[in-house]
């Protein structure tokens, strides 16, 4: 017997374009930068302060909680009667972050205050406990770090607990928020571009990082509404080459993508759109166009990547760029690759610099991958 | 309804990531990371008979990689600086990529921060789905002193190691506990 489908309910979004998805939405259609100089960043060394600040209060000491709380509140916001009254012991959640309220970590270092939650938020897995009991999530909770691609795996994770009956919809949270701590990593691995990311560009020089909450509530297919845009397929696997950089083959994350496929029962020309990791390094633009042209071979779907928009979000990254290809599925317009000026020499002829609309977008190949060699893909569909 | 086997298992602790063997490249990861790689060490002719990248890892970290944060953000005041060695060894799922290097297993990932309830649940569900045909279980407690003391946790550093697969021998995995070690 198949397993029932999953879909998309609703979603909320706090980020560098500003809170709320409405304000994605207006990026992504006008392909704006919110990248942009941050001055929590100027007296300390790190490579640049360009990055994607969402709009919270930079001095509260819970960062991680506040943008996690702000956008599952829009999300729960969206579902309609039906799904609102769905009992709480059928609803989880699942918690998708890399550092959690690292801020906390830098103020207990510091002997500077931190009230006691957000101590406690420094553990994921309170932070995950803490959002389920405010927003009344009483089924199973998870908390995923699968490095940069945390997002994509909490969202399969999702989907499997409701095909498998743990629970009927799921809250999936993503939050990451910008810290010195993960400024000053970036900096020692001389990973960030100073002038801010250029995904797949030909000067492109490193990633800029970002902030972000980004949720996504999931439910049975037969819990929305006919028209409504589901996980269709995924996949995930591990280069299994080294720990920061990627393989020079992509051959990791095609193995990710041909799994995705395989589940969706799609073939590469049924694919619309693919919105893509694009980190703006050198070697993972490099990597993922070489997995694409092994899928695909020379003809590709259109592609983009929003991280010049943006910002690197980190764990919240899979979950808010899942997010863009809703608002463009639904919509019917393909995003641009923001801050993309010329096209590194053997990257796809494909790749989206401007937004344009679509005559139709029935499935998109979201890409994400990580530290640790991970990779992840992930279909939705829309038909 | 599924019956899947524990072949093989394993337990080490902070004294035998000392005494191994393991190299230089062992030496530069962080205690976690250690730990997960020795607890699987012993898998290694398991492995030689799957398809490696029918061969799937789920880890649990307790703390997640917050001992190893501690000791990262130590280093903001340090002549060199933050470390970008130890950088790399910030993130829960550092050890995953270890395991996957040392052994070239290419399949799924998944990684959880806190206890190991959820380990075992999943890997079945990566064979039952078919997503994979062995899963590579760990479940690392590591609580350094520094972190201790930020947090007022009981000491720990111990890592506990399961292979999951679909045929025996082995122990019935529905009778096998992760922290029973």
């Amino acid at each position: 017997m198949r397993e029932p489908q999953v879909a998309i309910a609703g979603c909320g979004a706090i980020c560098a374009t500003g809170n709320g998805t409405e304000t994605l939405l207006t990026a992504l259609k006008n392909n704006t930068s919110c990248l942009c100089p941050n001055e929590r960043f100027t007296r300390l060394r790190f490579q640049s302060n360009t990055v994607g600040t969402a709009p919270i209060d930079a001095t509260g000491d819970d960062p991680a909680y506040k943008l996690a709380s702000i956008a599952l509140r829009e999300a729960i916001s969206r579902l309609c009667n039906r799904q609102s009254s769905i009992p709480p012991d059928r609803i989880g959640l699942i918690l998708s972050t890399t550092k959690a309220n690292i801020e906390a970590l830098e103020r207990l270092s510091d002997g500077r205050p931190c009230s006691a939650a957000a101590s406690r938020h420094l553990q994921a897995d309170m932070l995950a406990a803490d959002l389920a009991s405010e927003f009344g999530a009483l089924g199973p909770v998870q908390n995923i770090s699968n490095a940069c691609v945390s997002g994509l795996v909490a969202l399969m994770q999702g989907a499997k607990l409701i095909q498998r009956g743990a629970a009927d919809a799921i809250f999936v949270v993503g939050a990451d928020h910008l810290s010195g701590f993960v400024m000053g990593g970036f900096t020692a691995l001389k990973a960030i571009d100073p002038q801010g990311c250029r995904p797949f560009d030909q000067d492109r020089r490193g990633l800029s990082p970002g902030e972000a909450g980004a949720a996504i509530v999931l439910v049975r297919r037969d819990l929305a509404p006919q028209s409504s845009i589901t996980i269709s397929g995924w996949g995930s696997s591990n280069d299994a080459n080294h720990m920061t950089g990627p393989s020079r083959d992509g051959a990791g994350l095609a193995q990710a993508i041909h799994a995705a496929m395989s589940a969706a029962r799609l073939q590469p020309e049924q694919i619309d759109y693919v919105n893509a990791h694009g980190t703006g390094t050198p070697y993972n633009d490099a990597m993922e166009s070489t997995a694409l042209r092994t899928i695909f071979g020379q003809t590709t779907p259109p592609i983009s990547g929003i991280k010049g928009m943006i910002g690197h979000t980190l764990g919240a990254a899979g979950v808010i760029e899942t997010i863009a290809c809703v608002l463009a599925m639904q919509g019917k317009f393909l995003p641009g690759t923001t801050r993309l000026n010329n096209v590194a020499e053997g990257f796809p002829a494909n790749l989206v610099k401007e937004p344009r609309t679509a005559t139709r977008i029935d499935h998109i190949l979201k890409l994400n991958t990580g530290f640790g060699g991970v990779n992840g893909a992930l279909i939705l569909s829309h038909e | 309804m599924n019956k899947f086997f524990i072949t093989a298992h394993n337990c080490v602790t902070a004294a035998d990531a000392c005494g191994a063997r393991l190299g230089t490249r062992f030496r530069r990861m962080d205690l976690s990371s250690q730990l997960a790689l020795l607890a699987v060490e012993s898998f290694a002719p398991h492995f030689e008979s799957t398809p490696r990248d029918r061969v799937a890892i789920v880890l649990a970290a307790r703390a997640g990689s917050l001992p190893t944060d501690v000791n990262f953000w130590e280093g903001r005041n340090a002549a060199g600086g933050l470390s970008p060695t130890i950088f790399t060894y910030t993130l829960p799922s550092a050890g995953i990529g270890e395991i996957a290097i040392r052994h070239r297993l290419t399949g799924p990932n998944l990684c959880f921060v806190g206890d190991s309830r959820d380990v075992l649940v999943e890997a079945k569900d990566f064979l039952r789905r078919n997503e994979a045909d062995a899963c590579v279980c760990v479940f690392v407690d590591v609580a350094s002193p520094a972190f201790r003391k930020m947090i007022g946790c009981t000491e720990a550093a111990k890592a506990t190691a399961a292979l999951l697969q679909r045929n025996g021998p082995g122990l019935p995995a529905n009778e096998f506990n992760l922290l029973s070690v």
